[in-house]
């Protein structure tokens, strides 16, 4: 097919329907919408998409696991406080083992914040927003193009590793329009891994510890953590699988600049001056990779919209300090960036004069 | 076949208090399903969070125990992408009406083929007896030690806000009553909702003056009575089903006659 022009959002609907997706539920905000409504738009002359706009995100979360037990394939699209409100149902989606797809794209937060200004707020919360201990899988694209590419990536992760997945965007790469070749684009599709309700047997899906015949486990600790470490490992083991990410620009320069989603694509300029590391698999974290790479710089710089949510990350796992450029108030430009890294005595002398 | 082949009954004995409600729910929805051809392969059970969503692991399905407060959007999911199967929600009282209110505001307008049987116990059980959204006013509690403030949620006029809705109304002393309404209810073509009031002795009763769920089920054989038959609207106390206008039958559910609704009492 010819090259099309499209928008973040849209893309994310098409990458959906592209890895078999056969039931959404949403409810409509800022700046996520466009992917409620091209699905709705969809539905409407594909009846083997399902679709509900539903009464809340609480729902929305709970629907969408309950589609994946029945059987589809299923999604939902949101952003800051609609996010935080699924952040128990993503729990639970982790307790039962539900593959299912989450789309956050971020806006300024927290609370109702900057509706329609773009962050990079979220990333603690994909790894940390429910309560206990599970293993998050999250992807963040950088382009239209891979919006579509990783949402069918997510699908697939999301089977594999029998999890919830979350794809992260934001609300300046969700608003883009590129132009795009999908056809280009090849993914292969991981078929259903997950056996549908009533198909014979009588699993209890339970959100309570529970042993296999169903009887509580709620006090029997080995019983939890080897459950737990099962869980575990499946994600950690699949996701290596899934370990993207992108390591270029003047990789001869004596500082590393990290950054991701549409931060990566802001930061463009600083290619002849700079290394640059761009986590696609925010989650787990890109360990291995960054103890690789890190070494090789005098310095790392963290550009990201958030005050410094994955620079305190590359900190933990690199046990170094890292140079931190956050992006706030939905400011996030080059000339912010500059400010940034003027702020903290590394811009460029080129830069600081095309600035003038 | 017999009823008991829908029941766990090796799990037995269960976790719930004896003198508990519940059980009896369980099992004239047992006989039901025995008698409608209700199996594994053309139903499943949703429940929620506190006493009465221990039911799906005792019961003979594929059951997807819930977070509180949580079934409705989780089974009208599961009846949207199987609409051939028989979705069966068990729930508690403060789960269905209070945590999980918007979602049966909501449910209740879209009516999905779904069935609800609500374990009505006036009372927070599981947690020890604190006033939820159906204690009546007066009643004291560990968390309303002079007496419930507010009065309790409207659930029948809830439910009759949509004109194709189902609401029975029963209590567990009223097996035969209760039995039909669960029949009904999982033969009407859209959302049913069967309100089951029932006695939890351990966590309110004996604190509100029963001496023992004997008691309790002799109170509801008293204050209880039919409604007269045409009922478009059951007061205080009164047993009935109130059905809403026959909806279109949304599609044939595998074991179970749908489309039989009236628009009678």
């Amino acid at each position: 097919m010819a090259k099309r022009l499209l928008q973040g959002n849209e893309a994310v609907l098409l990458g959906a329907v592209k890895a078999g997706a056969t039931y959404f539920a949403g409810y409509p905000i800022s700046p996520s919408s466009e992917v409620l409504m091209a699905a709705s738009v969809y539905a409407a002359s594909h009846p083997e998409l399902r679709f509900l706009q539903a009464e809340d995100e609480i729902a929305s979360a709970n629907a969408i696991i309950g589609a994946s037990l029945a059987g589809a394939k299923s999604f939902t699209a949101t952003s800051g406080p609609g996010f935080s409100l699924m952040q128990e149902a993503i729990g639970y989606a982790h307790k039962l083992g539900v593959p299912t797809v989450f789309v956050d794209v971020q806006r300024v937060g927290p609370a109702t914040g900057m509706p329609t200004m773009p962050g990079q707020g979220d990333i603690l919360q994909t790894r940390y927003g429910s309560s206990g201990d599970y293993t998050s899988i999250v992807f963040y694209p950088s382009t239209v193009a891979e919006c579509y590419e990783y949402t069918i990536r997510a699908f697939n992760c999301a089977e594999e590793s029998r999890s919830p997945v979350v794809l992260l965007s934001d609300a300046f790469l969700g608003h883009l329009n590129e132009v795009v070749d999908l056809d280009a684009i090849r993914v292969p599709v991981v078929e259903r891994t997950l056996e549908p309700l009533a198909s014979g047997h009588t699993r209890l899906f339970s959100g309570v510890a529970t042993y296999p015949d169903g009887e509580p486990a709620t006090a029997d600790a080995d019983e939890f953590i080897r459950q737990y470490e099962e869980a575990k490992a499946r994600r950690l083991e699949v996701s290596e699988r899934y370990a993207f990410h992108e390591y270029g620009w003047n990789k001869d320069a004596d500082t590393l600049v990290i950054a991701f989603g549409i931060t990566r694509r802001i930061a463009q300029p600083l290619a002849p001056h700079f290394a640059l590391f761009r986590p696609i698999r925010i989650w787990p974290v890109l360990q291995d990779e960054l103890r690789e790479i890190a070494p090789r710089y005098r310095r790392i710089v963290v550009i990201e919209g958030s005050d410094g949510q994955y620079a305190s990350v590359v900190e933990r796992v690199l046990y170094r300090d890292v140079y931190r450029v956050p992006l706030l108030g939905g400011r996030m430009s080059l000339e912010a960036v500059r400010e940034g890294l003027d702020r903290i005595g590394l811009l460029p002398a080129e830069l600081a004069e095309a600035a003038v | 076949m017999s009823y008991k082949d829908k029941v766990k009954t090796d799990l037995f004995p269960t976790i719930w208090c004896p003198g508990c409600g519940i059980g009896l729910i369980m099992t004239q929805l047992a006989m039901v399903m025995d008698d409608l051809g209700l199996d594994r392969t053309n139903t499943v059970m949703v429940t929620g969070i506190g006493c009465t969503g221990r039911m799906g692991a005792y019961m003979q399905f594929d059951s997807v125990y819930t977070l509180h407060g949580r079934t409705l959007p989780v089974a009208e999911a599961i009846a949207t992408v199987r609409p051939e199967l028989n979705v069966i929600v068990v729930s508690g009282d403060g789960d269905m009406t209070s945590i999980g209110g918007n979602h049966l505001l909501h449910a209740i307008r879209r009516n999905p083929r779904i069935t609800v049987l609500c374990n009505n116990n006036e009372i927070y059980g599981l947690t020890g007896g604190q006033t939820g959204p159906t204690t009546p006013v007066g009643t004291k509690t560990v968390s309303s030690p002079a007496g419930a403030t507010f009065s309790p949620v409207n659930l029948q006029g809830l439910v009759n806000t949509n004109g194709n809705a189902f609401y029975a109304k029963t209590t567990v002393y009223h097996q035969g009553q209760m039995r039909r309404a669960i029949k009904e209810a999982i033969e009407w073509p859209g959302f049913a909702f069967v309100d089951i009031t029932s006695q939890c002795i351990e966590n309110n009763g004996r604190r509100i003056g029963f001496p023992s769920a004997n008691e309790m089920l002799n109170y509801y054989r008293k204050e209880y009575r039919q409604a007269p038959p045409g009922s478009t609207q059951l007061a205080n106390h009164q047993l009935g089903i109130v059905k809403g206008r026959a909806a279109e039958p949304k599609a044939e559910p595998a074991g179970a006659g749908a489309g039989k609704g009236s628009g009678e009492a």
